[in-house]
């Protein structure tokens, strides 16, 4: 099938997008340096920075969350690929308000190649960085070096940036960090494919009556090929496979995020939400936080990701703490 | 041939992989439509670009500040692992002792064993795991036999062309383990990995540009 996409030339996508979507919202962010995007406002001196990287093609991931009690400055790649290291230093650098910088790492092979690479040249440069890699998608088997980061960033970016913004220290965005990192859990189904927007290539295959659990953002096949089921049944497997992986008990605190893949409506997702709760209802689990939208998306890719997360006190002021990202404000 | 290989040398090789390169692109986004996001061939095309740039008159003079450059260069591709492995490789050549103004074979078969170990210590991909690395390995390899055995720089760059070659027709039939492609597990197999296809068509244009030039002027 033709691909059918208002985009311009394919080599000018990321710069038109990235331009695009930091005029729509002039107020909380802006273009700094070569692409980055960054805070409007930046920092007060002082703080600690957070920074990400990630690859362009999934929007509102990973800018949209950049933002006063978030992220400082994102880095994006090419569609689908990891910027280079040399942005990514630009970013820390940039991003360094005297208290050292956090580099939240989302666990896809390019990424963590780029910011290996990175980290290494801001030692030798002597900066303060410290970095966490976000590993929750079950579909990856046992190993966390296995499992790769989905809307996972999400949580992370939120509990991280709001400790950031109150003043914590390094080690204390990083321990606040890695403690959400270490509660979450994410799964992943998909019932149509994506196109590349440079290439239009179709990412992956998919028979018209058929979903994948466990398929990655960019279509890396997961294990579980079905015939496609209905939403409460669809519903119904994920969260069994996620509450046992995190061991959750009755009465443990939950986080739900349902996030659209790009071509799931909100009518789904709010009939699947819908029966999330009533699982966890029947089984004496609170779900005390939730968020159902688009954070993170692989252009008309349709499917959802899932994620469960054990909530604790300190997680729950963070999480609820200001933002005014453009795709994430609270107040 | 005479003296050692220079910077313009060097400059050659770069121009016949870039040359390679530009040809077969669209060859390697197909190539990678079967495992990945079709984005290899262009990828590939911006990597060259920049190294060609790097390279280019009005460069420094000096190939260790030259490699260096081109390596930082081409890791602000942003095309993902693929520009951060292969500029890792170029900006480790320029960590060799031997990378200096005029290079026997075995100078050079150092500085490309400089930049296979700076790649090493960022992915612990493996040949056989279908990756770039299974024409990188032993494109390396051939190329060290080749100049400790006493072979010319053409020579060495043309056994290293041949062993890249080899290892990149050789994951035809492997399943991949690194990347994103892992997740394919069987469904990888059947078509060369377009990471080792496209390093070993870098190694055909090294030696290609070079064979021409000094290659025949060794026989005078």
């Amino acid at each position: 099938m033709r691909m059918k996409k208002f985009i311009n030339r394919p080599e000018d996508i990321v710069p038109e997008l990235l331009e695009g979507f930091v005029l729509s919202h002039p107020n909380q962010v802006r273009l700094v340096g070569s692409h980055l995007v960054a805070r409007a406002v930046p920092k007060a001196k002082g703080k600690v920075g957070v920074v990400t990287l990630g690859g362009s093609g999934h929007e509102p991931g990973l800018s949209g969350f950049v933002g006063e009690g978030m992220l400082d400055i994102s880095v994006a790649g090419e569609i689908f690929a990891a910027p280079g290291a040399p942005r990514c230093l630009e970013a820390i650098r940039l991003a360094e308000y005297g208290a050292g910088v956090l580099f939240i790492v989302l666990n896809h092979a390019g990424d963590v190649l780029s910011a290996n690479i990175t980290m290494e040249m801001a030692k030798r440069e002597g900066m303060n960085v410290k970095m966490t890699l976000t590993h929750e998608d079950i579909a990856g088997g046992p190993n966390p070096e296995d499992r790769r980061g989905l809307v996972g960033f999400l949580p992370v970016y939120k509990v991280a940036g709001a400790a950031a913004e109150q003043g914590g220290s390094l080690d204390t965005c990083l321990e606040i960090a890695e403690r959400m990192g270490r509660n979450m859990r994410t799964l992943a189904v998909a019932v149509q494919t994506a196109t590349h927007p440079s290439t239009g290539q179709a990412i992956f295959e998919l028979g018209d009556d058929e979903m994948e659990i466990g398929m990655g953002q960019h279509g890396e096949a997961g294990t579980g090929r079905m015939k496609l089921k209905t939403a409460d049944e669809t519903a119904g497997i994920m969260l069994e496979m996620l509450l046992k992986d995190l061991d959750v008990k009755a009465g443990e605190d939950l986080l739900v995020i349902l996030n659209g893949a790009g071509a799931t409506t909100l009518m789904e997702l709010f009939i699947l939400f819908r029966r999330v709760d009533q699982i966890l209802k029947a089984k004496g689990i609170k779900l005390v936080r939730s968020k159902v939208g688009e954070f993170i998306t692989t252009q008309e890719q349709a499917g959802f990701q899932l994620l469960i997360a054990r909530m604790d006190a300190d997680l729950i002021r963070y999480w609820d703490a200001p933002s005014n990202a453009p795709y994430f404000v609270t107040r | 041939m005479t003296g050692g290989i220079t910077k313009d040398d060097f400059a050659r090789m770069i121009a016949g992989a870039a040359a390679l390169i530009r040809a077969q692109h669209v060859m390697l986004s197909q190539l990678d439509c079967a495992a990945g996001d079709g984005d290899h061939g262009t990828t590939m095309l911006r990597t060259v670009e920049r190294l060609e740039k790097s390279f280019a008159p009005g460069s420094p003079e000096d190939l260790k500040t030259c490699l260096r450059e081109a390596g930082w260069s081409v890791l602000g591709v942003d095309g993902g692992a693929s520009s951060s492995l292969i500029g890792t490789f170029f900006s480790g050549m320029a960590d060799a002792p031997s990378c200096g103004a005029s290079m026997s074979a075995g100078d050079l078969a150092a500085i490309f064993e400089a930049g296979l170990a700076a790649v090493r210590k960022q992915t612990k991909a493996q040949p056989g795991d279908k990756t770039m690395m299974d024409a990188l390995v032993p494109a390396i390899q051939a190329l060290r036999i080749a100049a400790d055995s006493g072979k010319s720089v053409p020579e060495a760059l043309h056994d290293a062309a041949v062993a890249a070659r080899a290892g990149a027709e050789s994951t035809r039939n492997l399943i991949a383990r690194y990347g994103r492609a892992k997740f394919l597990g069987e469904k990888t197999r059947g078509h060369p990995d377009p990471g080792a296809t496209s390093m070993s068509l870098m190694f055909e244009g090294f030696s290609s540009e070079f064979g021409e030039s000094k290659g025949e002027s060794s026989n005078a």
